[in-house]
């Protein structure tokens, strides 16, 4: 008890409004003994603000600002006074917002902020950081990403898929035709509009003071108050069948992503319900998921498959979520690592087949109790440091919930089985769905998948329990309906072109 | 079955304890154990309330492969430890981590190979238990062992594209004749494919490396010395000491440069890894100190070399360098990815120059202490949370089997002159011990 009693008195949230500085909101956590203060310095802005043609702005934007100096000062020269203290600024460019993240040591907070707030308030947007920046963008879609990683490759390709003629239609590194057509008024002109007060979020944690948070609002009331940017957003179309986009490029295995959108994201009710049937069938990069156990521990086949119910982005080496990615609008989707040539049409049978088992036989009552506790446990995880607690309390913001981590724990004790299997048959289905598929001999597997052919597991040992192989005959010809209009194979030169 | 149940709020504070160990760079008391089976124990109490990080190091990398054709078996036994053991099967063992909630994984490196769980204090005897029972009685079927080798497989192809392995791969057989850096981690692909029949191996290689004397326990945060003591007796002291020792071939000394131009299975822009030839670490060492300072006072966003190619003539998409820190000699490297074919010449003599400036001229006192100043703030901030406590700690476990080199090393850094830095650039930086791999475009 001694614990918790302490800790209450350590972390005191604040939320504050004041004349001075209306349109800004902030999120502060308070920890007495901690050297470091973090901050998340957040804008209601994103690539769905973008302008058809100049896909790409937003990042190409945020990184000008964060990376090009201020006022007078140059990025080199900003660089030299950041250095020695160890200062960095980063960002997180998204869909809808865009986060700035920063830590620094308390011996140093004040010239650190001194540079920080003229970064955002006063960026020098030069047109030699520009073409810099710009060349590393195109040259991540061109040379990282088509060629790199295929399966982030497959994973960006499906997000193309699930939204097209959507806002969210594209990755935010945008297009290489639409980052060839932006100029330097564009950046300028984009972070006039969209970087204002009235989109501005500040978060900060660590051990500041009263003067230091009026410090920071007499700073950034120098932006433009600017209007309120809360993009509404039409529904993705619907999926009819099953979508293939098929990217034919030389590889030695076959990266595989599906998925669809959900109408569901942390504000929904049965949120917490999914999060546990989702655990079940594909945690991340843990051995509690079936696919991962199936697929890698029982067969061999690759080295993780894992599932989704929102856009993951795992936070560097670590297996957790990076927080400051959240949306309005979510999906559901399966990640298979890449996996040898000749079984990517039985592992992609087998992924599928395992959601509609879920869907039929519901979660079974042991491994429910056990994820539901895993979840409880685990999640607290995810906000071992006060950057991300900071993060996390900034999304549930957004989400205009209560604390997550604190809502798992209370929440989902109490809920039930039949809650979790109503909330899977209500937004997974096997039916309607897209994929897609980066891998060589793309013709042949397109005539496999229409042809709907019987395909064989290949072990590259013969001493395979009888259990398996019998689950194999089932898996080798399971069927689903591909949409003969909506399959295709695009060339990996074409993809964000 | 213990949960996480005493923590509202896990989120963790660094300064209790910062003050009173200030004249060390590593800011918490650091307590030390030794089994007479020879296995180490390092626990640092730190301010987690309700977590503990618990690593276990194995000194035993890549490096210890020192059978030709048996390249990858130390990050195979990376995967096979989670295979089970007659007491707690791979479906139970992963069991009592899922219902603990713990964030477990692991991780090989050339020098080592680590385990860590991230769970609740309060399951330290549990966590004990289990760790100590797979360390010591791990058990699996040639099936098991055959599936996981798909894993590895799979491992391997889902970086076949990327670049750094490529180099990597390469560059380890250009600079290494004799010594096992001649291979990658993850080994020889024809290793890898011929891994399902190697199951007898397996047993072998495990019954030389997963012995007390190659392991050392680091427990950090919400922990109690005396108890971990007693629980690490109880645990692992009927472990039986082993007897190999690895015969790790010495790799002989290089006399001119070494090139190698690469072909990417794929179109790319062209990437330059180049390598120069050092000493293994030692943490008093003022060459090994000096070399550091050297990998960012050439390649830090604030160097001379990063502004040129980088920021004012963009010639670059990145350029970087870093010191090893390795158990045996290894090599400086430097990594940068260059926009235009026809400036790869450009490129590399920009970097040989930088070189030549550092042999040449003393670095300015302030640039100096700019380094040694963001080393330390760099240091402070990456220790937030007990999990990357425990991970600093046990690199240098790894290196010394001391977890005080960390601060003695520290030190040395500290008290690095502009004369020192000259000297190691002049020691090291001949063409002579220079390996330089050049990798662009083979296919479409």
């Amino acid at each position: 008890m001694k614990k918790i009693i302490s800790l209450s008195v350590i972390f005191l949230q604040i939320f504050m409004f004041d004349s001075m500085a209306q349109s800004m909101k902030f999120t502060s956590i308070k920890i007495t003994d901690s050297p470091i203060i973090s901050f998340r310095i957040q804008f209601r802005v994103g690539s769905v603000n973008e302008p058809d043609g100049k896909e790409g702005l937003n990042q190409l934007t945020a990184d000008l600002i964060s990376q090009g100096g201020y006022g007078l000062v140059t990025y080199k020269e900003m660089l030299e006074k950041l250095y020695p203290m160890a200062g960095r600024i980063g960002v997180i460019p998204n869909k809808e917002v865009t986060t700035f993240v920063a830590e620094i040591h308390k011996d140093n907070l004040e010239k650190f902020w001194n540079i920080f707030e003229q970064v955002i308030t006063n960026p020098r947007m030069d047109e030699n950081d520009f073409i810099r920046l710009k060349d590393l963008q195109l040259n991540y879609i061109k040379n990282t990403l088509r060629n790199e990683n295929d399966e982030n490759l497959g994973k960006a390709v499906l997000e193309e898929m699930l939204y097209e003629n959507h806002p969210y239609g594209n990755i935010e590194a945008g297009k290489i035709s639409s980052l060839n057509s932006i100029n330097l008024d564009d950046a300028k002109n984009f972070y006039k509009k969209y970087y204002t007060q009235t989109n501005l979020t500040v978060g900060i944690a660590g051990n500041f003071d009263k003067k230091f948070i009026d410090k920071i609002k007499f700073d950034l009331v120098k932006l433009p108050k600017g209007k309120t940017n809360v993009v509404k957003l039409t529904q993705p179309n619907k999926i009819q069948d099953v979508e293939i986009n098929l990217i034919e490029k030389k590889t030695i295995s076959t990266a595989l992503s599906f998925g669809f959108p959900v109408n569901l994201t942390r504000s929904s009710k049965e949120f917490l319900a999914l999060m546990i049937a989702n655990s079940y069938l594909g945690e991340h990069r843990t051995f509690n998921g079936v696919l991962m156990n199936k697929m890698r521990g029982d067969r061999g086949l690759n080295y993780g498959d894992y599932s989704y119910i929102e856009n993951f982005i795992q936070e560097g080496g670590s297996t957790f979520p990076l927080p400051n990615i959240p949306r309005q609008q979510q999906f559901f989707s399966v990640w298979i690592r890449p996996v040898a040539n000749a079984n990517r049409h039985f592992s992609l049978r087998m992924a599928i087949r395992e959601i509609e088992l879920l869907i039929k036989n519901g979660i079974p009552e042991k491994d429910f109790e056990e994820t539901k506790k895993f979840l409880i446990n685990y999640s607290k995880l995810w906000v071992q440091t006060q950057s991300r607690r900071l993060g996390y309390q900034m999304d549930s913001d957004f989400y205009k919930t209560k604390y997550l981590i604190d809502e798992i724990a209370k929440k989902m004790p109490k809920i039930s089985k039949k809650q979790v299997d109503d909330a899977v048959r209500k937004y997974l289905n096997t039916k309607n769905i897209k994929v897609a598929v980066v891998s060589e001999n793309a013709q042949m597997f397109m005539k496999d998948l229409l042809e709907n052919n019987v395909s064989p597991m290949t072990y590259q040992h013969s001493n395979i329990s009888q259990h398996i192989l019998d689950e194999d005959r089932d898996i080798q010809k399971y069927s689903f309906k591909i949409n003969p209009d909506k399959i295709k194979i695009i060339n990996v030169e074409n993809v964000f072109e | 079955m213990k949960l996480i149940k005493s923590i509202l709020i896990l989120t963790f504070s660094l300064g209790l304890t910062m003050t009173s160990h200030s004249e060390n760079i590593f800011p918490y008391e650091i307590k030390q154990y030794s089994l007479n089976n020879g296995l180490n124990l390092v626990v640092i109490p730190y301010n987690s309330p309700g977590v503990v990080a618990y690593y276990t190091i194995v000194r035993t990398g890549s490096r210890n492969e020192v059978e030709p054709g048996k390249t990858g078996f130390a990050h195979f036994f990376e995967h096979m430890m989670f295979r089970g053991t007659e007491k707690y099967s791979d479906v139970e063992y992963n069991r009592v981590l899922k219902l603990l909630g713990a964030d477990s994984n692991a991780f090989t490196s050339l020098d080592l190979t680590a385990y860590h769980i991230v769970a609740s204090a309060d399951a330290l005897e549990t966590i004990i238990d289990i760790e100590s029972d797979r360390f010591q009685n791990l058990k699996y079927s040639k099936e098991q062992f055959q599936t996981e080798a798909g894993a590895i497989l799979g491992e391997y192809n889902k970086s076949a594209m990327n670049p750094f392995q490529i180099l990597n791969e390469e560059m380890s057989k250009l600079a290494f004749n004799s010594h096992t850096y001649r291979h990658t981690t993850i080994g020889y692909l024809e290793d890898i494919k011929e891994m399902p029949n190697q199951y007898e191996y397996s047993l072998q290689f495990f019954d030389r490396y997963y012995r007390p004397e190659y392991c050392t326990v680091v427990i950090v945060g919400d922990v109690n010395f005396d108890k971990a003591k007693s629980l690490v007796d109880k645990y692992y002291g009927n472990w039986k000491r082993g007897s190999f020792i690895p015969n790790i071939p010495k790799e002989p000394e290089q006399k001119a440069e070494r090139t190698l131009d690469a072909k990417a299975p794929h179109k790319t822009l062209p990437y330059l890894y180049v390598g120069y030839k050092v000493p293994e670490f030692n943490d008093l060492s003022k060459d090994i100190a000096a070399l550091n300072v050297i990998s960012r006072l050439l390649f830090a966003e604030t160097s001379e070399l990063y502004q040129k190619l980088v920021l004012d003539e963009k010639l670059v998409d990145f350029v970087s360098g870093s010191a090893p820190l390795n158990r045996d000699p290894s090599l400086f490297r430097i990594y940068g990815r260059i926009k235009k074919e026809g400036d790869i010449d450009k490129v590399k003599n920009s970097i040989y120059n930088a070189i030549d400036e550092l042999k040449s001229n003393p670095v300015s006192p302030k640039k100096l202490n700019d380094v040694i100043s963001n080393l330390k703030y760099s240091f402070i901030h990456g220790l937030d949370n007990p999990d990357d406590v425990a991970s600093t700690v046990s690199y240098y476990v790894n290196l010394t089997n001391d977890p005080i080199s960390l601060n003695r090393f520290y030190s040395t850094i500290s008290n690095i002159t502009p004369d020192d830095i000259q000297a190691a650039a002049k020691k090291y930086f001949g063409s002579e011990s220079r390996n330089v791999v050049l990798l662009t475009s083979g296919g479409n």
